[in-house]
């Protein structure tokens, strides 16, 4: 990074703003008093599994089995968000006029109507129906949700894959399948890794919402604690920080496979 | 090996202006023959060339490659396809695989050869092109005339039965052109079916056992070298020449 002149007058704003939200929080504002220590131990803690257990193991606090639950969730409604995107992308494109419009409907309903709604029809609706667990509806929701978006994310990618590259595959005798798999996917999906990316750090945080069918995620087990002891700040920052070391990380993540990709460029 | 019956085909633009591309067509080409194809631009050139392996379709017509209807209804196109090489105007290597993977991938998703023998196929044909040495390259690190020289190994690779060329050199620097045209000399010299559409008369001078010079879709001229460049009886293909020569 270069700093200049500029950079100097940016960090004498930016320093000002802060000293003075802490002189309102403070000073001004309400008196909280803080109780970071309770913190750590809804993270890890060493103990036996209840107040009756005596053995002495370093175990996961609330918040972390949470955050293991968020992960899991958010790891399989992604691999399915795949699938299903990339069936939407192929099918969007395809020549027969019924499975375009199937196609396309199904990305209408689900991108105009709200997540939180479509979370509650399959819990509740198809849930019942099929003895659906919350962790499935749950991750179902996820899934076909951000399988839209993906959906039409691929589409645009396939698109954007010049058409001589489809007509030098056919003419080597590919099937149209053939072309897609080994030809037009794999230069698609390292064109669209940034949207991709933009649209899985979007799933993890969207994924708070099934907290609302009762599933043990991040934000479930994080109003469970606030509930317990009222340390709602401190919790929340916490949730919060939490959320942001796994969207960072796939952020990070995809920098770096953009930049391995890059090699052929 | 290559017979085309009163091939009829329209293009529709998207401002709805109907075009003919193709006007009763016919033509039969041998076993081991060199046909040029010349003409000016929206003759009907390309779009002939590219309805030899069905890569458009044509309205009305017959085409026959070595005895197959390739417009029948119930046919397999892939197997057709498979026996007919194309070289085209902007290469269409693919990007994400190095120079030895884009003569390797059809080989063995289509022909289902081991990866061995396809390796040894491919290795010989990049030689024969003289481009051996970028094997691992990247098509982006090679320039067009070395990309246009792999885009031909990859076809050969497969053995095909007759070679088409998409105005194989008109979008290359003119120092690179040469260097294609003497591959696909190589070739007809080894007795390569080739329909060849190409602005390049010095090569259909040398090359051709016969040019066919097209123009609103219609073939209006045909013969050998010797009589189109010296001897032309149509009008419209005196004048072409005299804007071209």
């Amino acid at each position: 990074m270069h700093f200049n002149k500029r950079s100097l007058i940016t960090l004498a704003v930016l320093a000002a703003v802060l000293a003075g939200m802490y002189y309102f929080f403070t000073k001004r504002g309400i008196t909280y008093i803080w109780h970071w220590e309770s913190i750590p131990e809804m993270l890890f803690y060493r103990g036996g599994k209840s107040a009756a257990d005596p053995s002495v193991h370093l175990r996961m606090g609330i918040l972390m089995i949470g955050f293991m639950l968020t992960l899991k969730i958010s790891i399989t409604a992604t691999f399915f968000a795949i699938i299903i995107g990339t069936i939407v992308g192929i099918t969007r494109l395809s020549s027969e006029p019924i499975t375009r419009l199937l196609s396309s409907v199904y990305v209408e309903l689900i991108r105009n109507t709200p997540l939180l709604v479509q979370i509650y029809i399959i819990y509740f609706f198809f849930g019942s129906m099929l003895r659906l667990s919350a962790f499935t509806a749950g991750t179902a929701a996820l899934a076909i949700f951000a399988g839209a978006y993906v959906g039409e994310i691929v589409r645009a990618g396939i698109q954007s894959i010049h058409k001589g590259q489809m007509e030098a595959s056919r003419s080597l005798g590919m099937s149209y399948a053939q072309a897609m798999r080994h030809v037009i996917l794999p230069q698609a999906f390292k064109r669209i890794i940034p949207p991709l990316a933009g649209q899985f750090i979007s799933l993890i945080k969207d994924s708070s919402l099934v907290s609302v069918i009762a599933l043990a995620d991040l934000m479930f087990q994080g109003q469970q604690a606030v509930a317990r002891t009222y340390y709602a700040f401190e919790i929340y920052f916490t949730v919060a920080a939490l959320y942001l070391v796994l969207t960072f990380t796939l952020s990070i993540a995809t920098q770096f496979i953009e930049r391995r990709l890059a090699i052929s460029d | 090996m290559i017979k085309a019956e009163h091939l009829f085909k329209t293009f529709t633009t998207p401002d709805h202006r109907e075009v003919k591309a193709l006007v009763d067509v016919s033509i039969e080409i041998e076993k081991g023959e060199v046909v040029v194809v010349i003409g000016p631009s929206g003759s009907g050139k390309s779009t002939f060339l590219r309805c030899l392996n069905r890569l458009e379709d044509i309205d009305s017509g017959r085409l026959l490659i070595d005895g197959i209807d390739i417009y029948a209804k119930k046919i397999d196109l892939n197997k057709v396809r498979e026996e007919i090489g194309m070289v085209f105007q902007h290469f269409n290597l693919f990007p994400h695989k190095t120079v030895l993977e884009n003569v390797l991938l059809a080989q063995i998703i289509v022909r289902k050869r081991n990866r061995q023998e396809a390796t040894e196929i491919a290795r010989s044909l990049l030689e024969k092109v003289g481009i051996l040495e970028k094997e691992n390259a990247y098509p982006a690190q090679l320039s067009g005339g070395q990309q246009q020289r792999v885009a031909i190994a990859r076809s050969l690779a497969m053995h095909p039965k007759i070679m088409l060329f998409d105005e194989a050199t008109s979008a290359l620097d003119p120092e690179m052109i040469g260097e294609v045209l003497e591959v696909m000399k190589k070739l007809a010299r080894e007795g390569m079916t080739m329909v060849v559409v190409t602005h390049e008369m010095g090569f259909a001078r040398e090359v051709s056992d016969r040019v066919i010079f097209m123009e609103d879709g219609k073939i209006v001229e045909e013969g050998t070298a010797e009589h189109f460049f010296t001897n032309p009886t149509s009008e419209r293909t005196k004048l072409f020449l005299s804007q071209i020569l």
